[in-house]
């Protein structure tokens, strides 16, 4: 595997699947609206090689107004449809603004979809402050810092979690702030799990 | 219909089992994907996605 790795980016290249091309297609309007997202979930992992698919990819947005946000969902719909509910102010209001999560898959499908909520806890907002910057076929995306995301899927603890974590784990651990890592073992109360599944 | 008879501790040990096979093959592919072009890895990868 061929990458480079930076404290700021990671920039990789590699033959696109139709779950990157999905992603890939979201989140380039969202960068084209300067807008501060984050991708959280299992596609960290496939982006970097792990053969699963997955039927949704959730991303913290940072909390946006109404405004902005009927700019995004104008946007949206010229490739997407909100899957949760049709009227942009509902969405906003009902579902964002109380904690909910809204999801968009392409037009008249449901599989794949972007599950989408506004940032709830500290550590969501310290995950959208500290994102990691990707470079895949030179389109820009965010990531979860890897220091977190490992731990974190640690804390989750499904199978599918720690096979996610693990493979994360061998292919970056020589390139990992391991004191970070290793502090959010400790903050999530993982460190017997880390030491079980990842050492 | 007569059902099998379940042993519950040999499932949860097979399954557990599995499970630690599962890593075995993770280490191995993650191993196999450092040495591996990227070509060659994501158009596997593409080919179970797709």
């Amino acid at each position: 595997m061929e990458y480079k790795y930076t404290k700021e980016r990671i920039e990789l290249e590699k033959e696109l699947n139709t779950l990157d091309e999905f992603v890939l297609s979201f989140t380039a309007i969202l960068n084209k609206l300067n807008l501060n997202y984050v991708i959280v979930s299992g596609y960290v992992s496939i982006l970097f090689g792990r053969n699963r698919s997955s039927e949704d990819v959730d991303i913290i947005l940072e909390k946006i107004t109404l405004a902005q946000f009927e700019i995004m969902w104008n946007e949206l719909n010229k490739l997407f449809e909100c899957i949760i509910t049709e009227n942009v102010k509902d969405a906003y209001n009902d579902y964002l603004t109380t904690g909910c999560a809204i999801r968009f898959s392409k037009k008249g499908e449901a599989i794949p979809n972007i599950e989408i909520k506004f940032p709830k806890t500290e550590l969501d907002i310290w995950t959208l402050n500290n994102k990691k910057e990707i470079l895949l076929n030179r389109n820009h995306l965010f990531i979860s810092p890897l220091e977190l995301q490992i731990p974190f899927k640690l804390f989750l603890g499904s199978e599918k979690d720690i096979e996610d974590a693990r493979f994360l784990y061998n292919l970056f651990k020589d390139k990992l702030n391991k004191a970070l890592l290793l502090e959010f073992n400790r903050k999530l109360n993982i460190d017997e799990v880390f030491n079980r599944y990842l050492t | 219909m007569k059902l099998p008879h379940i042993d519950l501790k040999e499932l949860k040990r097979l399954k557990e089992e599995n499970f630690k096979e599962r890593l075995k093959f993770i280490d191995w592919y993650t191993n196999w994907l450092k040495k591996s072009s990227n070509k060659t890895w994501s158009s596997q990868q593409k080919k179970i996605i797709n």
